[in-house]
């Protein structure tokens, strides 16, 4: 019996998708299965970033709908053996055609032949947050390191404390630039953990390398070479319960990702 | 003591001089037009010259919202005088059960977050932070034992000796009865440090922050322990 796991964040745009996206690669590297479900209908982008955009013939509604069954909609990422799947969001359909009793179930029922499905949330507290939270175990919070952010990240985190079915959220921290957190432009880890009274789960730094591989249809995790994909590396074997430490941000020197790197690549 | 007493019962109205500015006793056995008149007579005394501030003293006797500001138009009507405060020894069924529920003490155990409200009846204690865009209210004092980010309400059902005590009083907003402050950054520069302060409605009206040890003698009345040990 897999784990069902939330991705939100509140705010929006600050790397649910990218998160969701690169942690299921991370954990099908690591020789789980794993099924990624996207629930930002009308919007979806997951496909994409995996590069599966032009392999979707049928999507979530039509699973719910019954126009289909779960293995005719569920897209195989080729790369990876039978470890890592999608199932679409719709794009023509409307976030409120599915309800929270639906998503429960269909979850359920899928969480026998997974290790983790990971679940994509839309931005925002509305309809679209429900029905993504309504089928899952835990949840993780990821914010950037902006006031913002941060604050939505509170909100959401004070609504999620409140489903009686999900464990204590944890958090990411993403897009983080160390200059800036190092000159006091950035709110830094120690402030935002602290501040939002939750655990941390790890911290992704920002990276132009995050955008080009999304575009690319390539999760940059599978760069094993490249800071962010380290840091969703770290979380993903976190996520398996071994204790990973984390990069300390506190006194940022230059080069310190290269240092970082050789600690956490001996392992 | 008794003296005074016997001597006070014998008038209808007794003004008598304090350190404090005047006292004016009005007697509870009297009739209330009887007090009335009498007090007319009593300030309207060319003797009294002088715009002292005067505190009234109404005994056991209760008076009705609109006669107590019968009695002050009476004095401000008829003398320089201010009265600057009423004292009753009495209190109605209603007040007092709103006193009693005032001073219960209701305990939250946990972060207040952002869309959050509690509230209490009485006092309120928050273990844990108020986050910015959460909110805490309650119809006493509150105290939080934690970081005040967020919006605090103390009196909220009009007790304006409410205070509002926190480890670390850094909120967004802070309301006493019907005063609200917004922190500017004039009143955040008052203190860099804002750990173990409180914040109470000061007679001018206005909202001041001090130090949590100066409560016991901003609002004696907290304290629930008398005399020493
Ligand atoms: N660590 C990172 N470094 C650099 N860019 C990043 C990082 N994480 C995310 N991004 C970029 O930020 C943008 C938004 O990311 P993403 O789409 O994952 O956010 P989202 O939370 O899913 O947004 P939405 O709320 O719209 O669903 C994308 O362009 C993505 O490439
Ligand atoms: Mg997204």
């Amino acid at each position: 019996m897999g784990e069902a796991i939330v991705i939100t964040s509140g705010k929006g745009g600050v790397g649910k998708t990218t998160s969701t996206a690169n942690l299921g690669t991370a954990l099908a590297l690591q020789g789980k299965k794993v099924c990624l479900i996207d629930t930002d209908i009308g919007l979806r982008n997951l496909d994409v970033i995996l590069g599966l955009e032009n392999r979707i013939i049928y999507d979530l509604i039509d699973v719910l709908e019954g126009r289909c069954k779960i293995h005719q909609a569920l897209v195989k990422d080729k790369r990876f053996e039978d470890k890592l799947f999608l199932l679409p969001a719709a794009q023509t359909a409307d976030k409120n055609d599915v309800n929270p009793e639906q998503m429960k179930e269909l979850i359920e029922g899928m969480k026998v032949d997974y290790d983790f499905i990971i679940i994509d949330c839309p931005a925002g507290i509305e309809q679209g947050y429900k029905n993504a939270v309504a089928g899952a175990d835990r949840a993780i919070v990821i914010t950037t390191p902006e006031i913002s952010a941060v604050r939505d990240a509170d909100r959401i985190i004070g609504l999620l404390e409140l489903e009686e079915n999900l464990e204590a959220p944890k958090l990411i921290i993403n897009r983080i630039r160390p200059h800036l957190m190092e000159a006091g432009d950035a709110l830094d880890v120690n402030e935002i953990t602290t501040h939002l009274s939750v655990d941390l789960l790890g911290i992704v730094p920002d990276d132009e390398r995050v955008i080009s591989s999304s575009n690319k249809g390539e999760p940059v995790v599978m760069d094993p070479s490249n800071p962010a994909a380290l840091g969703y590396r770290n979380i993903a074997r976190r996520l398996l319960g071994e204790s990973v430490p984390l990069m300390t941000m506190d006194k940022p020197k230059p080069g310190m990702f290269g240092k970082l790197k050789s600690i956490f690549s001996s392992k | 003591m008794k003296a005074q007493v016997t001597g006070f019962l014998k008038n209808i109205v007794n003004i008598k001089g304090t350190n404090k500015g005047l006292l004016i006793q009005l007697n509870d056995m009297a009739s209330y037009t009887e007090i009335l008149d009498e007090l007319k007579k009593k300030v309207s005394d060319p003797a009294l010259e002088g715009d002292a501030e005067v505190q009234i003293q109404l005994a056991k006797r209760h008076y009705s919202d609109g006669q107590l500001e019968e009695i002050k138009k009476v004095i401000h009507d008829h003398s320089k005088m201010k009265v600057i405060s009423t004292k009753c020894d009495v209190v109605t069924v209603e007040e007092c059960n709103r006193m009693i529920s005032e001073r219960q003490s209701e305990t939250y155990v946990g972060i207040v977050r952002s869309g959050q409200v509690v509230k209490a009846k009485g006092d309120l204690v928050v273990i844990g932070d108020v986050n910015q865009n959460g909110r805490i209210e309650a119809g006493g004092n509150v105290y939080v034992l934690g970081r005040l980010k967020g919006f605090a309400h103390a009196g909220a059902s009009g007790n304006k000796e409410a205070v509002i005590a926190a480890s670390w009083l850094e909120a967004t907003h802070l309301k006493i009865a019907d005063e609200l402050e917004t922190m500017t950054d004039e009143l955040d520069s008052l203190s860099e440090q804002p750990e173990m302060e409180c914040a109470y409605l000061h007679t001018s009206g206005k909202i001041i922050i001090d130090r949590l040890q100066e409560l016991r003698f901003l609002r004696p009345q907290i304290s629930t322990f008398k005399g020493g040990s």
